[in-house]
């Protein structure tokens, strides 16, 4: 089941600065392992104590899976999974 | 009011000032005087295209300050706080939300003109104590607006490739939002799970909830919040009270848009205002206090500021503090602020992150292991300022408080950027307020201040209060020190968010008690932006006179204001913004190509000398000094 991962600029260095990558995996949790397989360290980066660090944000299509099934949300082939860190202000 | 510099003295034409800058001038009078300086008002000498004073300390000679409106001192082009809103991108950041480019609706450049020209004074005076042969500081309101839009201008400029922002911004739905029973509030979370509970108890689902977190985050990075219809209207169907109760149960914040009057007519705040922006707390006298020379040509250089921040308003005072010559050494948790990645990203970090951070040394430590405490409290030894914007009660948590430090350092001035209040009331301690900007907005008056005068819901999503907050935070820095160098004490000063909104509201509070002996700023008679054949025009006219020349220049009607304005929008339509405003500049009108791209910034020459381009545009310091 293909699905594409869109890399943010910060975590490039890890993906030999690839912009797309191109995995295999039913749930967001398998993507970020087969991800951590191919480019080691990239793990840590992304998930915190069995969750999406709170400072990234992690969309499968448009849609955050912090209000979906955070990382257990499942995915279809086709669907772009987009990794962004968070904003903020104040 | 405080005694920080009780010794000092300032002296201007305060009282009167040339329209462009009566609103600088009297938020200087005003600031000057919550400081303690000695005010002096030299009517007699004023100049058209500019504002001088002087700042005057025990020992020292005085320092000429001079604010013109744009950098070259030389350039005619007529200013006002409108055209350089206009000019500088703050309009278009502004009308982001709303998708009408219009002022402000507040004396926002002129207050921070002020804050940073008395800076720049202060500074200058601590460099002579410091062996440097200082007598003269220049500031424009150009530079000061461009300092403000810093960020913005960072995300607008970057080089490399955009980074993918999540769809949906644009004109929008955006805060604040509104009850069935007509009350305007703010809904305030720095999480996404209080967020989720919030909304699915009134029966959205989870998916359209995500949506709505994705917009209410980009208020922050983009100016924008394109919060989901349904959202608003399931809001729009309760009472402000259950919407609170329901705030209660899933620990999200509210706050309504509260009236000025409230807040004027208060005794704590008027108070607070007497005070100004800044409490000081000054350390016993110490005999030996350490007279570090200025390493370099700016007047903090040689300095040590640590820094513990987040966000804008802490990062933007120790930036402030850099610009000045300080070495600021930024305390990042172990790995960095993970803001470093926040979009857009160039060279390996965020521009918007960059662009307050740039000129700091980091040092990664973790602040709460009792190691990294120590590690921070040994770096305040040696250091003159610790800075700091944690959460109410933190300091003590971590043992790095006022008390903390002081004892290891008795000469350092320890400073506090605090959302809600610079001495702690009650809704500091009060989880259920985040003191964000628009949380302050909203509690402060400022918000129902701009929706008066621009005619919307609420605030502006241009974080105001964050950037005027990190300008006092570090105003006040300067402050202490050159106090720590006059009477040999270490100081603990506390500013605030919510005191950066009474300063931009000082004149509303002058109007009611009539404490400071000076007037408050007179009203533009004509302050619009206008359609033209191409592009916006933005036109300015503070006095009659000026009025008059517009009248004559343009041949409108002089007999009635409603006709001139009718036929003033209809006469723009027929040349381009860029012909109108050299024909309005050349009878010393002040107009205003509005820039909407803040991508064009770069373009206007009368811009340049303070934007650096590279991968993303730099805004340089605001100061320049002889």
């Amino acid at each position: 089941m293909p699905i594409t991962v869109i890399i943010p600029t910060i975590l490039r260095p890890l993906t030999n600065q690839q912009k797309h990558i191109n995995l295999e995996g039913n749930q967001v949790s398998e993507i970020i392992d087969h991800m951590e397989q191919q480019y080691p360290g990239i793990k840590e980066k992304l998930v915190t104590g069995g969750n999406a660090h709170r400072f990234i944000n992690i969309y499968v299509n448009d849609n955050d899976i912090r209000f979906q099934d955070g990382l257990a949300t499942s995915l279809r082939d086709g669907d772009v999974l987009t990794i962004l860190p968070a904003v903020a202000g104040g | 009011m405080n005694n920080a510099l009780s010794d000092c003295t300032i002296a201007g034409p305060f009282k009167n000032a040339a329209a462009p800058f009566a609103a600088t001038a009297f938020s200087l009078f005003y600031q000057a005087s919550a400081l303690g300086l000695k005010v002096i008002d030299n009517s007699d000498q004023n100049a058209d295209g500019a504002f001088s004073f002087t700042f005057k300390a025990p020992h020292t000679k005085p320092v000429n300050c001079v604010i013109t409106g744009w950098s070259d001192c030389a350039q005619p082009d007529a200013v006002s706080e409108n055209i350089i809103q206009a000019a500088c991108g703050l309009m278009s950041v502004h009308g982001r939300s709303s998708g009408t480019i219009q002022p402000l609706g507040l004396h926002y450049v002129s207050t921070v003109t002020a804050a940073l020209a008395l800076q720049g004074g202060i500074a200058a005076t601590f460099g002579q104590l410091r062996g440097l042969a200082l007598s003269d500081s220049h500031i424009s309101m150009a530079a000061a607006a461009l300092l403000s839009t810093s960020q913005y201008i960072a995300d607008a400029t970057v080089v490399a490739a955009s980074e993918n922002l999540p769809p949906g911004a644009g004109r929008s739905t955006a805060p604040p939002f509104v009850s069935a029973d007509g009350v305007v509030f703010e809904l305030e979370t720095l999480n996404a799970d209080p967020w989720l509970r919030f909304w699915m108890q009134l029966d959205i689902s989870a998916a359209l909830a995500g949506k709505g977190w994705t917009a209410f985050l980009l208020r922050y990075a983009k100016a924008v919040a394109p919060i989901p219809a349904e959202l608003v209207s399931a809001l729009a169907k309760l009472t402000y009270l259950d919407i609170a109760e329901l705030c209660a149960d899933t620990g999200m914040s509210i706050c309504r848009v509260r009236t000025l009057e409230e807040r004027v007519d208060n005794e704590h705040f008027k108070s607070e205002w007497l005070r100004g922006p800044w409490a000081f707390d000054f350390a016993a006298p110490h005999p030996v206090m350490p007279l570090k020379p200025a390493s370099g040509s700016l007047p903090l250089s040689g300095l040590t500021v640590l820094e513990s921040c987040r966000r804008i308003q802490g990062p933007l005072a120790g930036h402030s503090l850099a610009l000045l010559g300080a070495d600021v050494v930024r305390i990042e948790p172990p790995g960095g602020d993970p803001l470093r990645g926040m979009p857009p990203v160039s060279e390996g970090c965020s521009v918007r992150f960059d662009a307050l951070n740039r000129l700091k040394i980091i040092r990664e430590i973790d602040i709460k292991s009792p190691g990294g405490q120590e590690e921070i409290a040994e770096l305040a030894r040696h250091a003159d300022v610790f800075l700091h914007n944690w959460a109410p009660g933190k300091a003590a948590q971590l043992n790095l408080d006022y008390d903390d430090l002081i004892r290891v350092n008795p000469a350092l001035v320890y400073a506090y950027a605090a959302g809600w209040s610079a001495d702690g009331g009650a809704y500091a301690q009060s989880p259920a307020m985040p003191g964000t900007d628009f949380m302050v907005q909203a509690y402060s008056g400022v918000a129902q201040k701009i929706s008066q005068a621009c005619g919307t819901r609420g605030g502006t999503l241009f974080t105001v209060l964050d950037v005027l907050g990190g300008i006092i935070a570090a105003q006040g820095i300067t402050a202490a020190l050159l106090n720590r160098q006059l009477n040999r004490t270490g100081a603990r000063v506390t500013s605030s968010l919510l005191g950066a909104a009474t300063l931009l509201c000082s004149d509303d509070y002058q109007n009611r008690h009539r404490f400071f002996g000076i007037a408050t700023p007179a009203k533009s008679l004509l302050n619009q932006v206008f359609e033209t054949e191409q592009g916006k025009i933005a036109i300015e006219c503070c006095d009659d006179d000026t009025l008059q020349r517009l009248v004559q220049t343009l041949g409108l009607p002089a007999d009635s204001r409603h006709k001139y304005l009718q036929q003033l929008g209809g006469l723009l339509l027929s040349k381009t913004a860029t012909e109108w405003v050299a024909i309005l500049q050349q009878a010393a009108v002040p107009a205003a190509v509005v820039a909407g791209n803040l991508n064009n910034l770069q373009c206007d020459s009368r811009l340049k000398p303070h934007l650096q381009p590279g991968s993303y545009t730099k805004v340089t310091s605001p100061w320049s000094f002889q």
